[in-house]
């Protein structure tokens, strides 16, 4: 398992760099002048040229890629077309945030997913079944903009215990990591009761039964960890996607994360900026892929890595 | 038996979640909506500002976002600022003058004001921040504005004289435009680039921190030369981008002042929850250009058809819920220079028969460009509602702000331009006719990609008038030659006007002194708590 370990992490290595080059081509086809955006609105063609000048985009793109890759491998990200800070320092003030956002959502998403699923499987087509697969249904129908701003109206306006937004103590990571958290969670609950019902049907779940194993064991104990593997590639999947994509929740509960530093930032085509992010998104991707396969084997022991 | 459990407790949710969502709505019908309501109350003198965007920067030379330059104005002060009414006021100097030929501008400096870092504030001082901002090689976004600047003279310790390399009337405008906030020299050369993370100015509150994404926090300058200002101890503007969580925020207290407020929103928060709404005209105005060089828009008759065939008062009712005024010239009225046109009513017929006359009585088909935010969107389909009454087909083009440029701005000779309508808005951050007019509509000078000429309007009595008025800082003659312009443009139809918006903020009711001027950006300087 070591071995397979470091084989994964030195792969990690040319898939960026194949992943940089496809960024920095994609990046630059989005049309739009970054100079013309940069220099504002009522700008003349003077100042553009100027602003182009300054950012080294009048110069070719064979040579713009050649500095952007001489940067990188020194770790240098550059600095953001739009505010002239280091881009290092644009994404570090807001990488935790998201980070914790995101990591809350899925835990609260996963303990909720998990229940409802189980009760479902296990109560298939009574009551429970029905109501816990209502809630994944709306989970998965609410969009999450809709449902952040109502819980702002409800939580924060009408009841006042929560704040509309911002991050200042813990108090604010409640409603956005809920809303973020449904749509996982309804994902998750779905996926759980499905796969467990398949597990159930098994032959060892039976012979588990015969042999006068109580309900509570045959479920926790044997079967919801071979249900596991799907859940868990699919809970890993959404991870990922929550990293990078809480766009919209960032934007309604004007959290200061990587969501909304994008949004801004294609916006105004900051190149640097978008290159960055896009780079730790996929790189994110990779290892929360890697730690999924390593979860299996703890799963299954009968997984082996090659 | 079963089934039917589920159904009452899915319809109890709903119901639930319906409430919800009303709550407020049936609140407003309670209270009427009125404007008499409770006093608010704040604890703390500290106040919180809710601002639509991110900030983009703190050095004022190097700023084009409105938004930017509003926090600025709170840390920094330039030799003359702008008043509610966006009429000019001495704020670091206190008198000005200029010669008739408009190329020399004196200014004669307050004494006794220090940066916030202690450096003395005098014409030295004025001159190391105007030399930067004229200076082709600092690569300053705002150097544009002051390149005409060929050389600054420092008279004596209070007094400073600036020469122009050509005759600049707007100049005076120029100098209280928000680029022209001075910096301290010392923090000029001990931050260099990065003097924009590390503003240090002169004014009512001083720089304390600024997080990316957070907000940025300033904090009362008890030095402040008018005594007994500032009278709140800090001020935090947090970007909020999304409508709906910038009004929860001002309804809950978390902010006290909001800006902009939707125009869909406006009505119903206004006077709810100690909440009151200020809707004010504003410089900014809307309109539909017509790609001049083009057929069938190079005829006049067609022009006036299109124009006559759009309802203006619909439109600010449809596109601004009403918060707008129909547009009475190229400008609007708070703009230096301004002068009133007659506007005409919408008569279809006479549409029709102008189309007639044209050759074009069947209609024809056309295609309107325009940003794709939905306020754009509403004001291009209500266009397209409009010319459809008179047979003229229009194809709604909405495009993404980049996309958009791209297509106006890399056009190199006119005659590839594809652009045809193009609805858009303008707002002259000078305050001066200059700006509203010569980069829209000042003839072949301004055409794409230089300026923002997508009329590709050239007429050469209208680019006379522009360059008459340039030519003196009288202002008598500066306003002769402005209202001669804006008639005969009127005439012409490059653009329909359409509205003049209001600028529209949110505040709770406990606060004073506290505006956004004509041109978007917010004055705080005589602001108070009321306790």
């Amino acid at each position: 398992m070591f071995r397979f370990l470091i084989k994964r992490l030195v792969e990690i290595i040319p898939i960026l760099i194949v992943v940089s080059i496809l960024i920095f081509l994609f990046v630059h086809m989005i049309p739009g002048d970054p100079a013309r955006l940069v220099a504002g609105p009522d700008a003349t063609i003077e100042d553009v040229e100027l602003v182009s000048k300054e950012l080294g985009l009048d110069k070719p793109l064979v040579e713009q890629y050649i500095t952007y890759m001489g940067n990188l491998l020194k770790g240098d990200l550059g600095t953001s077309l739009k505010t002239n800070r280091p881009v290092a320092e644009e994404i570090g003030a807001r990488f935790m945030p998201t980070f914790w956002l995101t990591l809350w959502s899925m835990v609260w998403a996963t303990i909720a997913g998990l229940i409802i699923g189980v009760i479902s499987a296990t109560k298939r087509n009574k009551w429970p079944d029905y109501l816990g697969m209502f809630g994944a249904v709306s989970g998965l129908s609410l969009p999450a903009f809709w449902l952040g701003l109502m819980l702002i109206q409800l939580f924060a306006v009408t009841l006042g215990w929560f704040p509309t937004g911002g991050l200042e103590s813990w108090k604010s990571y409640v409603l956005p990591a809920f809303t973020l958290g449904t749509g996982v969670a309804a994902v998750i609950a779905r996926f759980t009761r499905s796969a467990l019902m398949d597990v159930l049907k098994e032959d060892y779940v039976r012979t588990a039964r015969s042999k006068g194993l109580k309900e509570k064991n045959v479920i926790w104990g044997h079967s919801l960890r071979n249900a596991m593997i799907p859940v868990v590639t699919m809970t890993g999947l959404q991870f990922g996607f929550l990293l990078g994509g809480s766009v919209v929740i960032e934007t309604v509960f004007s959290w200061p994360g990587l969501g909304k530093l994008l949004i801004d930032s294609v916006a105004f085509r900051d190149y640097p900026v978008i290159q960055a992010e896009m780079l730790i998104f996929a790189l994110e991707f990779i290892i929360i892929n890697l730690i999924v396969d390593l979860l299996y084997g703890i799963l299954n022991p009968q997984i082996r890595y090659e | 038996m079963k089934r039917s459990y589920a159904l009452l407790l899915s319809l109890v949710l709903l119901l639930v979640l319906a409430l919800a969502a009303c709550s407020s709505d049936s609140k407003d019908e309670a209270d009427g909506g009125g404007k008499e309501q409770e006093q608010a109350t704040k604890e703390g003198s500290d106040i919180v500002v809710a601002v639509a965007s991110t900030l983009t920067s703190m050095d004022p030379h190097d700023t084009n976002d409105t938004l930017s330059g509003s926090v600025q104005r709170t840390i920094f002060e330039g030799l003359l600022g702008f008043d509610e009414e966006m009429n000019v006021v001495p704020m670091l100097a206190k008198e000005y003058s200029a010669n008739d030929e408009a190329t020399e501008f004196t200014f004669i400096l307050n004494e006794g004001i220090k940066f916030h870092d202690g450096t003395p504030f005098n014409a030295e001082a004025v001159k190391v921040n105007f030399d930067r901002l004229a200076d082709p090689d600092s690569g300053l976004k705002r150097h544009s504005l002051y390149s005409l600047i060929a050389n600054t003279e420092v008279v004596s310790e209070y007094e400073v004289k600036f020469t122009l390399s050509e005759p600049f009337g707007a100049m005076i405008n120029t100098f209280a435009h928000p680029a022209g906030l001075i910096h301290s020299p010392k923090a000029l050369e001990e931050f260099g680039k990065d003097v924009a993370t590390n503003p240090v100015g002169t004014g009512q509150f001083k720089f304390v921190e600024w997080k990316p994404g957070e907000g940025l926090e300033v904090t009362k300058n008890e030095d402040y030369r008018i005594e007994d200002q500032p009278k709140v101890d800090g001020i935090t503007f947090k970007p909020v981008t999304e409508n709906g969580s910038r009004i929860a925020m001002l309804q809950t207290g978390e902010a006290d002042f909001i800006y902009p407020v939707p125009t869909e929103q406006a009505d119903s928060i206004d006077g709810e929850n100690g909440i009151e709404v200020d809707s004010k005209p504003s410089i900014v105005v809307r309109y539909m250009t017509m790609n001049t060089l083009k057929e069938p828009y190079d005829d006049l008759k067609v022009r006036q058809a299109l124009d006559l065939a759009v309802d203006k008062e619909a439109f600010i009712e449809v596109v601004t819920n009403g918060h707008a005024s129909v547009l009475d010239s190229i400008i609007a009225p708070a703009v230096q220079y301004y002068s009133k046109q007659e506007t005409t009513k919408p008569d279809i017929e006479k549409a029709k028969s102008l189309l007639k006359e044209a050759g074009l009585e069947d209609g024809f088909k056309a295609k309107i460009w325009g940003a794709n935010n939905s306020s754009a969107m509403k004001a291009m389909q209500f266009l397209q509602q409009q010319f459809a009454q008179i047979n003229v087909e229009v194809e709604v083009v909405p495009m993404e702000a980049g996309t958009l440029s791209d297509k106006i701005w890399s056009v190199q000779d006119p005659k590839d331009a594809e652009i045809e309508m193009y609805y858009g808005g303008w707002s002259p951050s000078t305050g001066d006719a200059d700006w509203g007019i010569r980069p829209l509509l000042g003839g072949a000078e301004n055409f794409p990609p230089k300026s923002y000429n997508v009329s590709y309007y050239d007429n050469p009595e209208v680019n006379g008038l522009i360059a008459e008025a340039l030519e003196t800082a009288d202002s008598d003659k500066r306003a002769e030659a402005y209202e001669k312009a804006q008639s005969l443009l009127w005439d012409d139809l490059p653009w329909i006007s359409l509205s003049a918006e209001n600028t529209i903020s949110g505040k709770k009711n406990y606060l004073t002194g506290i505006y956004l001027l004509p041109d978007g950006s917010l004055d705080v300087r005589n602001l108070e708590i009321k306790k």
